[in-house]
């Protein structure tokens, strides 16, 4: 079984560079594409979930299969399939590219949840990175221009705090540096690299308030595009940043208390910023943006079962905030495209108003049950402040989602004139249909049958080192 | 008659022929889940034009009829000898967080579960008008009557707060959709509100979780725990806060006005009877039965604030000039009742709340459907028009009437035992919330006689707008209401064999009521008797 470890990695990058050769072949992708590159995806998922639970060291201790690893691949699959499956691909620039950019971005954070160094989170957090840049430079250059910039940052970020913590470890080995931190204590020097390391992983994840340099990206991206960036490459950064507080662990006082408060400042302030915007797609980030800050409170914990939930919650964020602006398409030009949208594609708008609401935080879906875990470990780490501004916060995000919600199920549609004028209806096909009903029933499902997901999670927890 | 039956109220559970005979495992989780899984179907089959908007709107009344089914054979089979939890359903959910899906009723729980069945039943017979959107509404008010079962008989804190949430989104959603003119204002209020009363809850939740070592979330761990008298202070401080927004006590009450009087009637008739009930389920479960310490620290401030309410609800039904607004003042008044009598916390005064709970939902459920349905009628709201309609209007006439003397509890309807159990068991251990309360209830009835004589009786405004008296439909959903006031009035402790003590048919609510009362009322006895 250990052989066939990474054959879902194999398949998933296997699967991006046909998509690339076909793109670079004809210009006019075939109808099948879109349904063989999500059955990809799930058949990735299935061998995760089959092989997955075998336990391997690969490369030297270069890549590590664990719990932590399984749980995250899986969400990260699920969250790639179902964004593939509900796209409206007659609304995206170049279908084959942008298929082939969502499973790198996909591979990407494969290779983060399987590191067992600093080395593969980096190269995993950049490859998931790049192809975000890819896709919305399809659409737009100058996007893609700012993007590449703002994540050059980031990118700087994060490695001159990689190279500060691996001199003060002495490792670039995840392991060995929870070996060598131990016998350190937490001082200034140790503290503005992890401090330089966050404040990138906070850009890459457009934790608030950093999300302000990728927001302009994020809306005028095409809808998948804007996926990658709020969903994919966000879970990415987030799930660098879970294996790296595992690491930090020994010393928690170099980056939990900065967690603490960027956490804080996150929920409420995406859920004050989604409740003033209209804009569906800025309404979505922000929520994503809210929810960000949840599953950093949870890292800060420094907790097995913080840990396991932010873990959890990092599952239902990828696959919300990734096929978010996918399920919306073309119709999140503002709210008035979006309404009514029950009557005419009902599956799809099942799928939308989902989507906002467990981002919100709105109980009884998936966004709920993480937020509710992360709630139990801040009040057990004895940060109920935290918990306490996160329920404000969380109170704007529903307050915000309702606001979408009605636009879609209470509202009448637009006429076709103020339709034509840029409100497009998502085109209804076969696949977008399965897919929209798909992600409703990961969505309401992920909670209800929340004991085996949230189980793994915290098994993969305890994976990374934790008690 | 009465006065027996409130006798036999203070906990002394005696056993009921007949019952236990049949339970089964599921029949909680049939409450919260048939309506989901009714409104997922509604949502999912085809509905061309808005065809089968009847039919649509047979389905959710089938719905509730077959939940009311349910919930009568549990009630009727309840063990009332037994004081403890009942029906009881208990899986893993959470469970690296000690979540689980933990469902119970013990006799106040089934008192509240009778009660949301038959408000479930009448917010769709009075939602039965509805014309737009037919499908969405229905499924939306399922999902409300859902999360309003799910939050009554969950055994477990998460699950309790996971449906006290979950209730708000479908009402507010309803509000939106298909309230009167002001929704917009009326919905933002009750986010905020119960919004804040949910953050107050999960926070209550929390820091006795974190108090207690993290280990569970079930109420037999987590209520049961020894908390330090500051911890549970905290606790008990934000319990008051998520009951007070709810029920709604002055002055968490900024929401009640707007929603009584532009939610759809159906939408009112839920919210006033049985999900703005469950704040007063709340103190019970998790403040009264379980924080005595805090409970009683903060007993007088409690009876304050119920004081409070109703001393100001009267005032301002005696300025009011707008028959909905004067309506959703009123719905207040039982709710204050019930939390005098749980501030109080002497046996009687706690069954009394019990009993207050289900009757003040019937009764606010019942002002607030007939002042809908008569302004409704009388194509006005406003109190300077509405006079003397009792000639033109002899059914929502006696109607009204009902519902007035049902909030200010007379004899012979069911708000009679349950304010006199309160009162009676409140002047003892809190002399001044319970002198309030009645000096409130004088005034309430001041402005309530003047309220139903100008309406029904004063002279007739021949200025006023043509109006027709109560359809027959109407009148089904507000005669049921009256109708549940007054068989419980007539019959608290069931319908006996003429020469025998045993009942027929039902029971009887105060015996299935009284199963439970006695351990929740335990650490109150001593303090009681003492000297």
């Amino acid at each position: 079984m250990r052989n066939f470890v990474l054959v879902p990695e194999a398949l998933v990058v296997a699967g991006a560079l046909l998509l690339l050769v076909m793109a670079r072949a004809r210009r006019r992708p075939r109808r099948w594409l879109p349904p063989s590159a999500a059955a990809l995806a799930l058949v990735a998922l299935l061998v995760e979930l089959w092989v997955g639970g075998t336990l391997a060291t690969l490369f030297g201790g270069a890549l590590v299969q664990d719990r932590f690893a399984l749980f995250a691949k899986a969400a990260i699959l699920l969250a790639a399939g179902l964004a593939i499956a509900v796209t409206d691909w007659s609304d995206e620039d170049a279908p084959s590219i942008g298929m082939a950019m969502v499973l790198l971005a996909a591979f990407g954070v494969m290779v983060i949840a399987s590191a067992g160094d600093f080395v593969g989170l980096w190269a995993g957090l950049e490859l998931a990175a790049m192809a975000a840049v890819v896709l919305v430079s399809t659409r737009r250059t100058d996007l893609g221009l700012r993007l590449l910039v703002v994540g050059g940052v980031a990118s700087g970020l994060v490695l001159v705090g990689l190279a500060f913590v691996y001199a003060t470890a002495g490792s670039a080995d995840l392991q060995m540096v929870r070996k060598g931190l131990a016998s350190e204590s937490a001082t200034l020097p140790l503290a503005i690299p992890v401090l330089l390391l966050m404040g990138g992983l906070a850009v890459r994840a457009g934790l608030p308030p950093f999300q302000f340099a990728r927001l302009p990206v994020g809306l005028g991206a095409s809808p998948l595009g804007a996926g990658m960036v709020i969903g994919l490459v966000g879970a990415a950064a987030l799930v660098v940043a879970a294996k790296l507080s595992a690491s930090l662990v020994p010393v928690p006082a170099v980056y939990s208390p900065y967690l603490l408060v960027v956490a804080a400042a996150a929920m409420v302030g995406g859920g004050a910023a989604a409740l003033a915007t209209r804009s569906p797609r800025a309404r979505l980030a922000y929520l994503a943006a809210g929810q960000v800050g949840w599953i950093a409170a949870g890292l800060a914990t420094h907790y097995r079962t913080g840990l396991g939930a932010s873990l959890f919650l990092i599952g239902a964020f990828a696959v919300a905030a990734t096929t978010g602006p996918a399920v919306m398409a073309g119709a999140d030009v503002g709210e008035f495209a979006l309404a009514g949208l029950s009557m005419l594609r009902p599956a799809r708008a099942a799928g939308i108003a989902l989507v906002f609401l467990s981002l919100a935080g709105a109980p009884p879906l998936a966004g709920f049950f993480g937020e509710f875990a992360v709630g139990a470990a801040l009040a057990q780490s004895g940060n109920l402040w935290v918990l306490a501004l996160g329920l404000l916060g969380g109170l704007m995000s529903v307050a915000a989602a309702l606001g979408t919600v009605r636009a879609i199920y209470l509202q009448s549609p637009p006429d076709e004139s103020r339709r034509a004028a840029g409100a497009r209806l998502p085109v209804l096909t076969r696949l977008s249909t399965i897919g929209a009903v798909a992600l409703c029933i990961v969505i309401a499902g992920y909670g209800l049958f929340g004991n085996p997901i949230l189980g793994l999670a915290d098994q993969g927890a305890e994976a990374l080192g934790l008690r | 008659m009465i006065l027996p039956e409130i006798v036999l109220a203070s906990p002394s559970p005696a056993a009921v022929p007949g019952a236990g005979i049949f339970t089964s495992p599921l029949i909680l989780s049939l409450t919260i889940w048939l309506p989901v899984a009714v409104a997922i179907f509604m949502s999912v089959i085809p509905n061309p034009r808005n065809r089968y908007d009847t039919v649509m709107k047979q389905i959710a009344f089938f719905t509730n009829v077959g939940i009311l089914f349910i919930l009568f054979v549990a009630y009727n089979q309840f063990q009332t000898f037994l004081p403890t939890v009942q029906y009881e359903e208990k899986l893993p959910w959470l469970a690296s967080i000690g979540a689980t899906y933990h469902l119970g009723v013990d006799g106040p729980g089934m008192t509240m579960m009778m009660l949301s069945g038959l408000i479930g039943l009448t917010s769709v017979l009075a939602s039965w008008g509805v014309r737009e959107r037919v499908r969405s509404y229905f499924c939306l008010l399922l999902l409300t009557q859902a999360a309003v079962n799910g939050a009554i008989a969950a055994h477990d804190m998460f699950v309790l707060v996971l449906f006290w949430g979950a209730a708000m989104i479908p009402i507010a959603l309803l509000i939106l959709g298909w309230g009167g003119p002001r929704r917009e204002a009326a919905t933002w209020r009750l986010v905020g509100y119960w919004g804040l009363g949910t953050a107050a809850l999960l926070v209550a939740i929390m820091t006795a979780y974190a108090a207690n070592g993290g280990g569970s979330f079930d109420m037999d761990v987590l209520l049961k725990a020894t908390l330090s008298p500051r911890v549970q202070l905290a606790v008990g401080a934000a319990l008051v806060i998520a009951a007070a927004t709810r029920l709604p006590l002055f002055p968490f009450h900024g929401w009640a006005r707007d929603v009584y009087s532009e939610a759809p009637l159906g939408v009112s008739v839920v919210v006033a009877g049985s999900a703005s009930r469950l704040g007063a389920y709340l103190l019970l479960r998790a403040l009264v039965a379980a924080n005595p310490a805090a409970a009683r620290l903060l007993a007088p401030f409690v009876a304050i604030l119920a004081a409070l309410t109703i001393v100001y609800v009267a005032l301002v039904v005696i300025r009011s000039v707008d028959l909905r607004w004067a309506a959703a003042y009123l719905s207040m008044v039982p709710g204050a009742i019930t939390v005098l009598g749980l501030a109080a916390l002497t046996p009687l005064s706690i069954a009394g709340s019990v009993l207050s709970t289900f009757t003040g939902g019937l009764a606010a459920a019942l002002i607030v459907a007939a002042a809908w349905t008569l302004t409704d009628r009388a194509q006005s709201r406003s109190l300077q028009v509405l006079s003397g309609l009792a000639p033109r209007m002899p059914i929502l006439t006696w109607i009204l009437v009902i519902a007035a003397l049902g909030l200010l509890g007379v004899p012979l309807l069911a708000s009679f035992p349950a304010e006199a159990m309160v009162l009676f068991g409140s002047f003892k251990t809190q002399p001044v919330g319970a002198f309030a309360v009645v000096a409130g209830l004088v005034l309430t009835a001041v402005a309530l006689a003047a309220l139903v004589h100008r309406v029904l009786f004063g002279q007739p405004n021949p200025d006023a707008p043509a109006v027709s008296d109560a359809s027959l439909g109407e009148t089904w959903y507000l005669g049921l209401l009256a109708g549940a006031l007054l068989w419980v009035g007539l019959f608290p402790g069931g319908p006996k064999l003429p020469g025998t003590d045993q009942t027929v048919f039902d029971p009887g609510l105060l015996n299935v009521m009284a199963a439970g009362i006695t351990d929740i009322a335990s650490p109150y006895v001593a303090s009681t008797t003492a000297p």
